[in-house]
């Protein structure tokens, strides 16, 4: 991956994040959409949970019947009707189970193929200024955080609060005063809850952030440890690592002292819900308002409300952290898409710049006032010291980029104007990036021409000298990327040229296409191109002299105006700045 | 094993306390059942007020002593836990640095991410047995002497009903670990798949193809769909039954116990306690089953990092470097690099350079000499310490860009700014927000190619090596930079051995001597206005001009 010196100047400009009210709106909407699930899932838990609560009753009609001196074959029915209860328990539970999981399943789907889909429609503009970092995280982290909320946290805070809701009211069945003091430990237990996660979202985020930091350090110290032997860079790689080892420490010793506080308070509270209903017991019970029997199963809901309690408070940070993580997924549908343009294909090719002039946001101008015509078919290069805004005018000439000021224009049409697939079939930019998509060969060079034959594929990457594809063990179908096969650089690069042939563009800009190489891979490389340039206008951005040397016109650019501009004799002959750079790099003495 | 050992005995008060408070704890699970038969076999059967009021002041108290005793064994599992990752990762971190450049050859990176990222927290995670897990054996042994007090069959059931009921629903949550692991590595392709159109959307803004891409993607996930679907069906079911199983266990105990009671054989508060000894009794079980596993994936963890551990450093040499500034001499090229001099390299095939320059930086084998003796047998940190080659893929390591520069202690930002002007990397500096304080990632990530190679120039120039020997340290920049690059370089190394591999004229115009290599051997020495004058060849490498199709423009003159 490499950057672009004019991209790294400017701020960084975060992506936006989803509020409140959109979140619940669009979780409201994935319920609505499903409506007949949701009800159908919660239904079934209801029952469940129901079917849960018999045990207690039941014990509680145990205690009635033996206090009362029934014989042992008195309690068998009783015994056996919690057995019943326990079968369809786990029957309704499962149903309940398979349904809210389909939902969630779909849920999910839903929220990360709209991420995905929002994603690929984002200007790249906004992407290059967010930085890919955010959205890489957001991509992975949030949309799993997210799926793990769906499948697993929302549907055990329902099932815990349902249950927990059946327990107080069979409490209340039971004596309603019952029913309202069974809840003794809620009251401490809100509040330290309340406290515990005003705090915990942040210290579990530091925690895992120094977590991956100190993964990072170690694995940097590994592949740079070439590096490292080189510069002898081993004591400060160690008291780096040791720096981010001491973090992880702090980080977790400060999640640590949060949970110190809130587990032993909630525990406390859960001995609160027995002890009240005993003593309420005795009371109610000396008064002849209720029986031994309800009083013991009053105590035996008490000792069950602690684990549906229990799952909440555990859950209830990562609901938390589901929340937030959903609110950067939904955040990425809040950035206006690209535009789709809506002028129809120029039928000419000649591409025009007109006054342009260029600021990246919160910056000052890069281009100052841009006027340039390129000829069809011709071969222009465009050189000039770095930072004198050479990429910036490839931008803009793709049509990256809208200028400040002024017109870019193709065949009398503004580019912006232009529906960007459209664009993207007439104007191609390269650049030293190449990108081996995971997939197969065909995958990787399909989407660059959607009707292309597998037997032009072979064509494209024959014409680049990919003399590698036909060593590929499955051809075409070979499996490219992330842990299949990895390709040498300038194999990356060629296939990238293939997609370019295969895309066939009118005119092509080559942004130093070939920098970031190392120069055999760069020698190969440039073979390549030149099977992809023929018969193509060309705008070549170039540091090497002897590429303006050949081509048709130089444009010299200098802080962001171009100040000289005609062929290599000519400007060599005007004896300008070009001509004295030319006249050093060709070893002629002034 | 033996690893694990070690993490535990470096640290063992802190394990024993671990030990003693876990099984504290457990035990005071047991408590509250205990306390609440009392409650009601006592207070409300008897409708004995005060020892109601005792019983109930107990359980609120037992508590309270509970969850005291919860946090002090959660805190020191933790602690142990932690200092183990730490101890780890410290020893990892000390052997990595101590590696250099044996290591990329021995492991692949993704494989230390791996042992730094997941085993050595989970060979941590295996600790957990010496708390919990000896508490977890003692509280079983206690439940085991109450239970058989209230009825010695019943004691029998339930302790051997419990670890079999563990058994059986042991091997189904394994089955619901297994369904889902599958599933989550399919959805872990997905994450990569949508990390993967991140990466290139740049790419794809380029040259197209977007809304294929979405579609990719949405099929894939719609495969995801239908695999969770089925994954749900099971686990559906297994949660169900993880869940109905004990229960049905409980209704049992329930029925027997029911039976006792009627007969007179045991209170209706002893009933109640022996259904709370049962429900409670799992805890331990589960334990010493959860910590079995933990145990296990703890030891294939720690075997993977004790691989790593076990790779050597290169072997020392014992070899001394030569005293002062000492002649390099290459026999295969037949290349000398005089002593204070800057001589540049030409090489027809860039091949022949990298070999040249891993050769005489004492990356390969080779009979190199230095000062007339083998340079093989010198010492390699002696040798790092004096002769520097500075590569195309040099690590940029994540830090502020001071940082990176300052290669060592002492170094001035008078002294850094000196080396970043050399390098002609003022701009960068400049357009950093912050300057020298700009955060560089990780291989420089957010840096152009162009100005990652002028920031590692300035970098080793600091570095301020004997012998600096540069491999194509322009070919990333424009003619402007290069130009200035080739004037201020020749001025700051005056005095000091510099070798240039490159085939660039503005380069190779501004040092000393110039050496053309051809096959891979010299074929010509001279400076570079006598070369041009006398050696075709070499013209034809440097200028390119006439006859070579110009591959970045396709033109044929």
């Amino acid at each position: 991956m490499t950057g672009d010196a004019t991209h790294t100047a400017g701020p960084a400009q975060a992506l936006p994040v989803a509020d409140r009210g959109t979140v619940r709106r669009s979780v409201a909407e994935l319920a609505r959409a499903e409506k007949r699930s949701v009800s159908l899932a919660l239904a079934l838990h209801i029952a469940a949970a129901v079917a849960g609560l018999a045990a207690p009753w039941f014990i509680g009609r145990i205690v009635d019947r033996v206090s009362a001196g029934a014989p042992a074959s008195g309690v068998d029915v009783l015994a056996l009707a919690i057995a019943g209860c326990v079968v369809a328990q786990i029957l309704l539970s499962r149903t309940a189970q398979n349904v809210g999981n389909r939902f969630g399943e779909r849920a999910n789907a839903t929220l990360r193929e709209d991420f995905v889909a929002r994603t690929l429609r984002l200007p790249i503009g906004v992407v290059e200024r967010a930085g890919t970092g955010d959205l890489a995280t957001r991509s992975s982290v949030d949309v799993t955080t997210v799926g793990n909320a769906v499948r697993q946290v929302v549907p055990t805070v329902l099932i815990a609060a349902i249950r927990l809701l059946l327990i107080v009211g069979a409490a209340f069945l039971l004596h309603p005063a019952l029913g309202i003091l069974i809840l003794a430990g809620a009251p401490t237990s809100l509040t330290v809850a309340r406290w515990y996660l005003r705090r915990a979202p942040q210290a579990y985020l530091a925690e895992g952030e120094a977590g991956s930091e100190l993964t990072e350090s170690l694995t940097a110290t590994a592949e740079g440890a070439r590096t490292v032997e080189a510069l002898r860079l081993a004591g400060a790689r160690t008291r780096e690592g040791t720096a981010r080892i001491a973090r992880q420490w702090q980080t977790r010793r400060a999640t640590l002292a949060l949970r110190t506080v809130f587990f032993p308070v909630v525990e406390t509270g859960y001995a609160l819900p027995a002890a009240a209903m005993l003593l309420a017991g005795g009371y109610f019970l000396s008064e002849g308002w209720v029986t031994l029997g309800a009083v013991v199963a009053a105590t035996l809901y008490a000792q069950q409300s602690i684990e549906p309690i229990d799952h909440i408070m555990i859950f209830l940070e990562q609901a938390q952290r589901g929340v937030a993580s959903l609110s950067r997924i939904l955040g990425i549908g809040l950035v206006a898409p690209e535009p789709r343009g809506v002028a129809t294909a120029p039928p000419g090719q000649r591409l025009v710049v007109r006054g342009a002039r260029f600021c990246y946001p919160g910056g000052r101008d890069v281009l100052h006032g841009i006027d340039l015509e390129v000829r069809p078919g011709e071969r222009l290069a465009v050189v000039g010291p770095s930072g004198a805004g050479k990429s910036t005018l490839a931008r803009l000439l793709a049509g990256i980029d809208l200028p400040r000021e002024g017109v870019v224009s193709l065949g009398g049409v503004a580019v912006t104007d232009l529906d960007p697939a459209e664009r993207r079939r007439r104007i191609a930019l390269v650049t030293q990036e190449h990108h081996v998509f995971i997939g197969t060969v065909r995958d990787n060079l399909a989407f660059a021409a959607p009707g292309a034959s597998d037997q032009d594929m072979c064509r494209a990457l024959a014409a680049v000298d990919a003399d590698w594809f036909a060593e590929l063990p499955d051809g075409l179908d070979t499996a490219l990327g992330d842990g299949a096969r990895a390709l040498h650089p300038a194999d990356a690069q060629q296939l990238a040229l293939a997609r370019l042939v295969l895309a066939d563009p009118h005119t092509l800009i080559l942004d130093e296409a070939t920098a970031a190489l190392d120069p055999t891979t760069a020698r190969r490389t440039e073979r390549s191109l030149a099977a992809v340039l023929h018969g193509r206008t060309v705008i070549a951005i170039a540091h090497r002299l002897y590429t303006a040397h050949d081509a048709d016109r130089v444009a010299v650019l200098e802080q962001g105006r171009i100040t000289e501009l005609g062929s290599h004799d000519e400007l060599v002959r005007a004896g300008g700045a070009y001509a004295a750079l030319w006249h050093s790099w060709h070893g002629d003495k002034a | 094993m033996r690893y694990l050992w070690w993490l535990v005995a470096s640290q063992w008060p802190r394990a024993l306390r671990g030990s003693v408070v876990g099984s504290a704890w457990m035990i005071g699970l047991a408590v509250r059942p205990y306390l609440i038969a009392r409650a009601i076999d006592d207070g409300l059967r008897k409708g004995d007020t005060r020892a109601l009021l005792t019983w109930v002041a107990a359980i609120i108290g037992a508590g309270a002593v509970v969850a005291w005793l919860g946090i002090i064994r959660h805190r020191t599992m933790t602690f142990l836990r932690e200092d183990a990752t730490a101890r780890s990762a410290q020893v990892m971190l000390r052997h990595l640095a101590r590696l250099g450049a044996v290591l990329p050859g021995r492991v692949p990176a993704g494989e230390i991410a791996t042992v730094c990222g997941t085993d050595m927290s989970q060979a941590s995670w295996a600790l957990t047995m010496t708390g919990p897990g000896v508490g977890a054996v003692l509280t079983y042994a206690v439940a085991s002497v109450v239970l058989w007090e209230v009825d010695p069959m019943l004691a029998a059931f339930v302790l051997l009903g419990v670890p079999a009921v563990v058994l059986v629903v042991g091997p189904l949550l394994n089955r619901l670990q297994g369904v889902d692991t599958d599933y989550r590595h399919e959805l872990g392709e997905l994450t990569n798949r949508a990390g993967d159109i991140v990466a290139g959307l740049r790419v794809l803004a380029g040259v197209g193809g977007r809304d294929l891409f979405a579609r990719r993607y949405a099929d894939r996930s719609q495969r995801l769909l239908r695999q969770g679907y089925r994954v749900g069906a099971i686990v559906s079911w297994v949660q169900a039954l993880t869940v109905g199983i004990p229960a049905l266990f409980l209704a049992a105990i329930v029925w027997l116990a029911a039976r006792m009671a009627a007969e007179g054989q045991i209170t209706v508060g002893e009933m109640v306690a022996v259904y709370g000894y049962a429900a409670i009794l799992s805890v331990p079980v589960w334990f010493l089953l959860e910590g079995g596993f933990m145990a296990v994936r703890g030891v294939v963890a720690a075997r993977r990092i004790i691989a790593v551990l076990r790779i050597p450093p290169e072997p020392g040499t014992t070899g001394h470097a030569p005293d002062g500034p000492a002649e390099l001499h290459d026999p295969q090229s037949g290349l000398t690099v005089p002593i204070g001099r800057m001589i540049g390299v030409a090489a027809e095939d860039p091949a022949d350079a990298i070999a040249l320059a891993d050769r005489l930086g004492r990356y390969t084998p080779s009979e190199v000499t230095w000062g007339g003796r083998p340079l093989g047998g010198v010492d390699p940190a002696a040798v790092r310490a004096r002769i520097l080659v500075v590569e195309h893929d040099s690590y940029l390591f994540p830090g502020t860009l001071r940082e990176v520069l300052r290669v060592h202690d002492g170094l001035t930002d008078a002294q850094l700014a000196a080396a970043i002007r050399t390098a002609s990397a003022d701009d960068i500096v400049e357009s950093l927000p912050g300057g020298l304080d700009a955060a560089v990632e990780a291989r420089g990530r957010n840096l152009s190619g162009g100005q990652r190679q002028r920031i590692r120039l300035a970098q080793h120039l600091l570095a301020e090596p004997d012998v600096l020997i540069l491999v194509d340290p322009t070919s990333a920049v424009d003619s402007h930079t290069e130009a200035r690059i080739a004037d201020r370089l020749h001025a700051y190394r005056t005095g000091r051995t510099t070798v240039v591999l490159a085939t660039s004229p503005l380069l190779l115009d501004r040092t000393d001597l110039v050496a053309y290599l051809r096959d891979g051997k010299v074929a010509a020495v001279g400076t570079h206005d006598e070369l041009l004058a006398t050696e075709p060849g070499y013209r034809a490498l440097v200028v390119r001009t006439a006859g070579e199709p110009d591959a970045a423009t396709g033109a044929r003159r």
